[in-house]
């Protein structure tokens, strides 16, 4: 008896060990994982190309170009995957599936299926906009004053092969070297998308990131595809779950028409409003975790759930502001905007009236104003 | 991977419907504003929209020359300060501009240019409440407004509420600036009585507490229900008689006293941290705790424990208000200064209150006409705490909110017109009534079951 006993805990203890090293090793492959698609993706291009790249890690310039904009509009650093042939974009790709989860990766994916519907709906416009006459791409042309000074706005048709949108439009940069001890930044983005990923040892840092959608909901291969559904549908369902008492605090008496703190308002921290957590039950509570993990949890899986563990510790301190509809055509987005924000996080998701129906075009912002750009993780 | 994946259907698409990638017919001014010591920081962020950016540049490029020069740049942030009317704590003032920053004409006629402007506004050293209010005028009928502002840097600055109307054209900021020492001298370290009084000023949270009695209409409800019967004397299930003005007095002492000690404590526990409860069943029982009164003014269910239970609902009461005093978030230490403020702040508006309303209680229940206001208040109240509990509980909407705050906003005329009639039914028994020496002959002396001295009206 005593002698088996003492071998099923000696089994137990040998499991254990190897479980938790298993775990260990687990949780150190992400990192490794990622510099060594980093590493690969570098290795497919060229000396020239891969100086078009990579940036110095302390290159702020660099670190700010990012928008919501076409990126004819803003011009964004690094390589677009329509420069590279196939094995550069599968690399690339590679490298950006690496660093997110799975429903990061498809998210990102999906946001970049919807500029190619919106490529070729646009292409598909009739109108002087199609006339073939605008160069394609480029800055701002002062379109429609070209245009006879009709009320069609700018940039609505370019000519066939149009390259405005389209999800090869997007471009991938480094910032610092790939590195599983320094810290360096990966970006990846275009229109609708800004993905500033900082990785610092074990550490990985999404924040300021930028997802956004137009067409917000469009069918491919038969499915229709919302990017940013499950933002839209977990949001009102925490909004439904409140009391009345609750909904009055959290919707704001007065209109949002954009992201407050979108592309270029970097490190500011406004004044929360609305409805503080603290007044939540828990299961509002959960709910409103649920909603933040939807942004959160768009990097792999080990910095997300260390990311949601600083959220879930703020939570008492985090705050749902509400501002427009409170009901949704079902299947559909919400056409409001709301604004989720605690001591290290700010989420925005903004609804945009042009295309005329806001449901169809979105803008979101995930921040933290104290950690943006993992700056916390490089300070030595 | 989904390099195969074919877009069918683009759902949203209709005809003559452009897609595009930014802002059209809209002139977004986004403002943000940063409070400091004596000193207003305003940023602003103008961004036509491309359906707009012929008229916004009519304004800019004066003399149509296509080139936005230095002088055009200075007279057009100049008109939008210009447009801007600011006020701090009501009176005027006029912001000095510190920066403009164009874009190339080009990218303001593609709707994609972002003109900034800085301003700043020196405020005249004030008292520690300030409102500043911003009405922004600069192109109305094509123009959408974000106004916010940055949590100060400076920890003796405090946000207190931010308003706007619906467009946010209008926008009011509250905060306060503690007049407490040098800059955050007394935030470290063992309390001081600056530290206790600092940041955000024991005199604005005591003003703070005051408010919060007079607007929180429950708990004064609450108060006056219990207090409607207190100059009377409970006969089996029915107020039947008055009790001396001294023992009245007493009793209405002891109740306020009691529901001051009950709200004291768990409003100190909570504030502390020390214990947390959900608002909503706090909410709920506030209610029920004003239906409880209002069914022992018109029948006694308690008599003689109307302090008891002052003090249990008083418990109850506080957990509220500490509710309000989190909103400020003060630090641990100044919570001890804060806590005292804001019930000090409590404890004398709710005497204000009671002192009001005290002499048209003791004057009127020495007349028949008290049934009529402890009967119709034990109704009102009563109903309203109904009200509320719908409202509370089951999410039924109801109109109690907007009554009560109508009748609370009439408060000081609705006392001296009950003061008024008070003072009439008084006097008016008072020469009809040859027994009229109220407090001596009218009044036979008797022993309740207890042994204790009672003065009871006798019924004519």
């Amino acid at each position: 008896m005593k002698v088996f006993s003492l071998r099923a805990i000696r089994c137990i203890v040998v499991l254990a060990a190897i479980f938790l090293s298993a775990a260990t090793a687990a949780a150190q492959t992400a990192t490794s994982r990622i510099v060594s698609s980093a590493n690969r993706f570098l290795a497919t291009l060229d000396a020239q190309k891969r100086q078009g790249v990579l940036y110095s890690f302390d290159d702020e310039k660099q670190r700010a170009t990012w928008s919501n904009l076409p990126t004819s509009f803003v011009p964004r650093g690094g390589m677009s995957l329509k420069d590279m042939n196939p094995a550069q974009r599968a690399a690339a790709m590679d490298l950006v599936s690496a660093a997110l989860s799975p429903r990061g990766f498809e998210k990102v994916q999906q946001i970049m299926e919807g500029d190619e519907v919106l490529k070729l709906n646009d292409n598909n416009q009739p109108g002087p906009g199609n006339s073939g006459n605008r160069p394609p791409a480029g800055p701002p042309p002062g379109a429609p004053h070209d245009r006879n000074g009709e009320n069609r706005p700018p940039f609505g048709g370019p000519p066939n092969g149009g390259t405005i949108f389209g999800k090869d439009l997007y471009y991938i940069s480094i910032l610092g070297k790939p590195s599983e001890k320094d810290p360096w930044l990966l970006q990846f983005g275009g229109h609708h998308l800004a993905l500033n990923i900082t990785i610092a040892g074990e550490r990985g840092v999404l924040t300021p990131t930028l997802t956004g959608a137009q067409p917000a909901l469009f069918t491919s291969n038969g499915k229709t595809v919302r990017p940013l559904g499950r933002e839209s549908d977990k949001a009102l369902a925490l909004l439904n779950a409140l009391d009345e008492n609750q909904k009055k605090q959290a919707i704001l008496s007065y209109k949002l028409a954009d992201l407050v703190l979108g592309p270029g308002q970097d490190g500011k921290t406004i004044q929360p409003e609305g409805l503080k957590a603290s007044a939540m039950n828990e299961k509002q509570r959960a709910m409103l975790l649920d909603v933040i993990s939807e942004w959160a949890g768009i990097i792999h899986e080990s910095a997300a759930s260390a990311r949601m563990a600083e959220l879930k510790a703020d939570i008492n301190d985090t705050w749902l502001a509400w501002s427009g509809p409170t009901t949704a055509d079902s299947g559909k987005n919400i056409t409001a905007y709301y604004r989720i924000q605690g001591p290290h996080l700010v989420i925005e998701y903004a609804p945009q009236t042009l295309g005329g129906d806001p449901s169809l075009h979105v803008h979101t912002m995930y921040r933290d104003p104290t950690n943006d750009y993992g700056r916390t993780l490089v300070t030595k | 991977m989904n390099t195969k994946l074919i877009i069918a259907v683009a759902i949203f698409l209709s005809v003559g419907t452009s897609l595009l990638a930014h802002r059209l017919d809209e002139y977004l001014q986004a403002t943000i504003i940063s409070v400091e010591k004596d000193r207003i920081q305003v940023s602003m962020r103008l961004i036509p929209g491309v359906a707009v950016a012929s008229t916004v540049l009519a304004g800019i490029d004066i003399n149509r020359d296509g080139v936005i020069s230095e002088d055009e740049q200075l007279a057009y942030a100049t008109r939008v300060l210009h447009d801007l009317s600011i006020t701090v704590d009501g009176k005027s003032v006029k912001p000095t501009l510190i920066s403009q920053k164009f874009p190339a004409i080009g990218e303001i006629k593609g709707g994609l240019g972002e003109i900034q402007t800085e301003f700043t506004m020196d405020l005249v050293a004030g008292g520690p409440q300030r409102r500043i209010v911003i009405e922004n005028h600069h192109e109305n009928a094509i123009s959408v407004y974000l106004v916010n502002c940055l949590v100060p840097a400076d920890p003796n600055i405090r946000v207190v509420a931010q308003n706007r109307n619906e467009t946010q054209s209008y926008y009011e900021l509250d905060y306060t600036q503690s007049v407490g020492g040098p800059d955050g001298a007394s935030r470290k370290g063992w309390p001081t009585l600056g530290g206790l009084t600092g940041r955000v000023g024991f005199a604005s949270i005591f003003r703070l507490g005051m408010r919060h009695i007079a607007e929180g209409t429950d708990h004064l409800l609450f108060l006056l229900a219990l207090l409607l019967p207190a100059p009377l004397m409970a006969i089996g299930a029915h107020w039947a008689g008055f009790a001396e003005v001294r023992s009245s007095l007493l009793r209405i002492l002891g109740i306020v006293t009691a529901f001051s000690i009950g709200h004291s404590l768990t409003l100190a526990l909570a504030a502390w941290g020390l214990i947390r409860v959900p608002s909503r069943p706090i909410e709920v029982l506030i209610a029920f705790s004003i239906l409880i009164s209002a069914i022992h003014a018109f029948r006694p269910i308690f008599p003689g424990r109307e302090a008891r239970i002052a003090a249990f609902f008083g418990l109850i009461h506080g957990l509220a208000f500490a509710e309000t005093l989190e909103k400020l978030g003060l630090g641990r230490w100044e919570r001890v200064g804060g806590i005292l403020a804001f019930n000090l702040g409590i404890e004398t508006m709710q005497l204000i209150v009671v002192f009001t309303i005290l002499p048209s209680l003791i004057l009127l229940s020495r007349t028949r006409a008290y049934p009529f206001l402890r009967i119709g208040g034990a109704a009102l109240a009563g109903s309203a705490s109904l009200g509320w509990i719908g409202e509370r509980l089951f999410d039924l909407h109801n109109s109690v909110d907007a009554v009560v705050a109508v009748v609370a906003h009439h408060a000081v005329w609705i006392a001296g017109v009950l003061f008024s009639i008070s003072l009439l039914c008084w006097l008016l028994r008072k020469m009809f009534d040859h027994r009229s020496l109220l407090f001596k002959c009218d009044l036979k002396t008797t022993l309740d079951p207890a042994g204790r001295e009672l003065s009871i009206l006798s019924e004519p």
